[in-house]
């Protein structure tokens, strides 16, 4: 009995030594097809990109409080992502009514079982007092599921509940910007979490080194929440060299993430009284500005060095 | 779960009618005899305890994580304990009801069961009552372990929202096990019983609902056959409550909630009615 026994200890001792002496080669080795330490996306494979963007759209479900279109109901405006979006109006909001009347007795019956009207988190879905963010200013609780009090933007901590498919999505497709910057924009702005989000972004800029959203995203941190204007505008900067590296040489580039950096740096610029910068930055603006009247404005109006602009005011009227 | 139950240790004690008395309070008493039976068999059986404990574990794995420090993030980990209850029930319920007769047969346990004064359509209400009963029992212990969760997270405890969730839910299983045990008189083994009214079941939770508008799409006759199927299929979607319960929307009417256990029991009453009417004519060696 002695044998046998010594002879697996042996066998064992052989093998934890030859791992531990090859491990460190395989690592270096140049034929390791290992990508990723991430079990889901080795599990998952390019399969994982449809479990993200369902996951997503999750995010997006639990914003309209469950009410959502199905792929059996046609509706565009929903597949924008309203997530993404923020502010609601009320003739967008009546685009957004999918079920329209009820087909049949059926139908009609259905709706009381699943979420019938549009609402966004933070809006009373008739739970008794409300509890996912501002209480409801007239304390009238309505019974009937649906009828919800109108609030412009999901509001305090039930904004929260979109994280965690926003987190999800981002873990199963990291190469999905959008998710980082979402999420960062709720985390800083209604869950007051900006270390939180910047973290975020940083991940996402692991995952897509010198992404220009992203770094457009982490810029509006530096500048809004921690009001580190030259942190902002190095960052901006930055993100405005990528965009015109990726986008630049394209025939159809995408201008909205390119304009929005440019006006967020002329502002910063005006606000720091750099009127030269300002006006370089509002001229390129100009070109792309589907209000290219709007924008000359501003930059006569820098040109004849006024006193200095606080953010937030209109431009001037033209004499 | 799907290997026969063993003999009973006990047949269930069946009361005969007396002369000239009333048949109807026995038969009461021989339905609810085999339904105990069939309960006790049910909760001695792994199925419940594996699928619960697999559902416990996941949730409170689920609701471990720490999302972004925030804590009282609560609806993400609701829906996944609710979408793992709801897969948890169909599968007792499924495979519990489909294996009551067949197992009897294979046993040969249902002749001594028919020989005594019962009639086959009291055991087959039995066996139904006795599945719909232990299903109800699960769900109640899975909706206080998610109702629990639930208090944890977001320290309330809406019961009238859980009653009612509860309750459909119940009812919706009522209709499965209609089906299951029409069933298991109409397919040859209990597997197929089972895949096929999981199949359908989860067919018409998924897109029950939507059958009307996909047949508008279609040409005849499809359009004609989908629609006739859209109003004669039981419309077991409309007992899943889930989005409501995570998305904290209000109470359903009370007149509804009733309407909707009005028509789970109709549907349920037809396959049992149409169940007892082939065990009737079926030979049972």
């Amino acid at each position: 009995m002695r044998v046998p026994c010594l002879s697996v200890l042996l066998l064992a001792v052989a093998a934890f030594s030859f791992s531990t002496a090859l491990e460190p080669r395989f690592q270096e080795w140049e034929g390791d097809r290992h990508v990723s330490d991430n079990i889901l996306q080795a599990a998952l494979g390019d399969g994982r990109k449809l479990f993200a963007k369902h996951f997503y759209t999750k995010a997006d479900v639990y914003f309209h409080n469950g009410y959502y279109p199905t792929i059996y109901d046609a509706n565009e405006d929903f597949k924008q992502g309203c997530v993404a979006g923020g502010a609601h109006h009320a003739e967008q909001e009546e685009m957004e009514d999918f079920l329209g009347p009820a087909k049949d007795w059926i139908d009609a019956f259905s709706r009381h079982f699943f979420p019938a009207h549009h609402t966004h988190l933070g809006e009373t879905t008739g739970y008794g007092p409300e509890h996912d963010g501002d209480p409801d200013p007239d304390g009238d609780h309505d019974h009937h599921h649906g009828e919800g009090k109108a609030s412009e933007h999901a509001t305090g901590p039930g904004a929260a509940e979109i994280l965690p498919w926003l987190r999800l999505s981002a873990e199963l497709d990291p190469q999905r910007v959008e998710t980082y910057v979402v999420a960062s924009y709720w985390l800083r702005s209604k869950l007051g979490k900006v270390d939180e989000a910047e973290q975020f972004l940083r991940e996402g800029l692991q995952a897509n080194p010198g992404d220009y959203e992203i770094l457009f995203e982490l810029g509006r941190i530096y500048y809004e929440n921690r009001e580190d204007v030259a942190h902002a505008r190095n960052i901006w900067e930055l993100a405005l060299r990528r965009w015109q590296e990726r986008e630049g040489g394209k025939s159809d580039p995408p201008l909205f993430v390119y304009g929005s950096i440019l006006n967020s740096l002329a502002m910063l610029e005006r606000e720091q009284n750099n009127y030269p910068r300002a006006i370089k930055y509002y001229t390129a603006l100009k070109e792309i500005s589907p209000n290219p009247a709007n924008i000359q404005l501003w930059i006569d109006y820098l040109k004849t060095n006024g006193p200095p602009i606080k953010v937030g005011l209109s431009a001037p009227a033209p004499r | 779960m799907n290997s026969p139950s063993p003999l009973p240790v006990a047949l269930p004690d069946l009361v005969p009618a007396a002369p000239g008395v009333s048949s109807r309070p026995c038969a009461w008493t021989n339905i609810r005899a085999v339904a105990s039976v069939t309960v006790k068999e049910l909760y001695r059986r792994k199925d419940f305890y594996v699928l619960f404990v697999l559902t416990a574990l996941l949730t409170l794995v689920m609701g471990s994580v720490s999302i972004f420090n925030q804590d009282n993030i609560v609806r993400y980990l609701k829906e996944i304990c609710l979408f793992l209850i709801w897969g948890a029930s169909l599968v007792i319920a499924i495979t519990a009801t489909a294996r009551q007769i067949p197992a009897e047969r294979e046993s040969r346990t249902l002749f001594p069961l028919l020989a005594k004064p019962v009639t086959r359509a009291q055991v087959l209400l039995g066996k139904f009552l006795g599945c719909w009963s232990a299903s109800g029992l699960c769900l109640v212990v899975f909706y206080l372990f998610f109702g629990m969760v639930a208090a944890a997270k977001e320290h309330e405890w809406p019961v009238l929202h859980y009653f009612q969730a509860l309750t459909l839910h119940w009812f919706m299983l009522a209709v499965v096990c209609a089906l299951t045990l029409l069933g298991s008189l109409v397919f040859a083994a209990p597997s197929s019983n089972n895949t096929i009214t999981l199949v359908v079941t989860v067919g018409i939770l998924l897109v029950g609902r939507h059958l009307k508008k996909v047949a508008l799409k279609l040409s005849e006759p499809g359009q004609t056959l989908l629609t006739g199927l859209y109003y004669v299929l039981p419309h077991l979607e409309l007992f899943d409550v889930r989005l409501l319960i995570v998305h904290k929307w209000g109470l359903i009417d009370w007149w509804i909630w009733l309407a909707a256990l009005a028509y789970a029991a109709i549907y349920a009453a037809l396959f049992l009615t149409l169940a007892c009417w082939l065990f009737r004519r079926k030979a049972i060696n």
